[in-house]
């Protein structure tokens, strides 16, 4: 195998891996933050979450796949070892962007979904109300 | 807290455009608007300080709990599905004393807001 195609074929590899693996952990502790925001309804917290997986997945492998051509031609190994750091350290970049954009909008919807109850000032004073007739 | 009666001062243009502001917006807690000082206010309130009612927008609670000016303002963002955060931000003790100047601000030149922008009718 020449050198160029083990750079693709490694850094495919190295890109679906780690692509699966922060998917998978977004997918199981998403899932806590979602049936918090849908009040404990499992089933629809399950379905906005594999929703959520599917876009995380496309938008993720749509880039590996954009980012894989070098441009340039690899003739060494160190050649290809600095090619490869250099697209990996992309991915991981926009893998971080993204899962760190999930969990701010996973939160985001949690506090939406349970506002806090106590009013955010004390009272000046006490004043009685007069009942209303019917 | 289930409601919230809110005071406000009817001759002013700017709160009128605010009341109807307010009432287009989703709630988590009911807003009652009752004219400041008027026979209304003074049946639901007989021990209240009716003329501080005048000089600023105030907030009764289904507690009968009384905020007067900024805490007023805040508790009316609070009722609102949208600025509820918005509320604690504001409140926060490195904001607070801002909003209590800029609400206080308005709050004094309201006459002059409504006529600037030609809210009076």
């Amino acid at each position: 195998m020449t050198i160029p195609i083990s750079t693709y074929l490694i850094y495919l590899a190295i890109s679906i891996a780690l692509t699966i693996w922060v998917g998978r952990t977004l997918h199981k502790n998403g899932r806590v933050f979602l049936v918090d925001v849908f009040h404990g309804n499992e089933t629809l917290a399950d379905s906005v979450n594999h929703l959520l997986v599917v876009g995380f997945y496309l938008i993720n492998f749509g880039y590996v796949s954009l980012a894989l051509k070098l441009g340039y031609l690899v003739e060494t190994p160190q050649g290809s070892i600095e090619a490869l750091s250099f697209k990996i350290g992309m991915v991981l970049l926009v893998l971080g962007g993204m899962h760190l954009f999930n969990v701010f909008v996973f939160n985001r919807m949690r506090r939406r979904a349970n506002p806090q109850h106590h009013p955010p000032v004390a009272p000046d004073e006490f004043t009685p109300i007069q009942q209303q007739e019917a | 807290m289930l409601w919230l009666t809110v005071l406000y001062d009817p001759e002013c243009g700017l709160c009128r455009r605010a009341h109807e502001w307010l009432a287009e917006q989703t709630k988590l807690i009911d807003l009652n608007f009752v004219p400041c000082a008027s026979e209304e206010a003074r049946h639901r309130y007989p021990q209240l300080n009716h003329d501080l009612t005048k000089k600023d927008l105030t907030v009764i609670g289904d507690n009968g709990a009384v905020y007067f000016g900024p805490k007023a303002w805040l508790m009316v963002l609070w009722a609102l599905t949208r600025y509820r955060e918005w509320s604690y931000r504001l409140a926060a003790p490195e904001l607070l004393p801002t909003t209590k100047r800029v609400v206080s601000l308005i709050s004094q030149t309201r006459y002059q807001i409504s006529r600037a922008t030609g809210l009076t009718r």
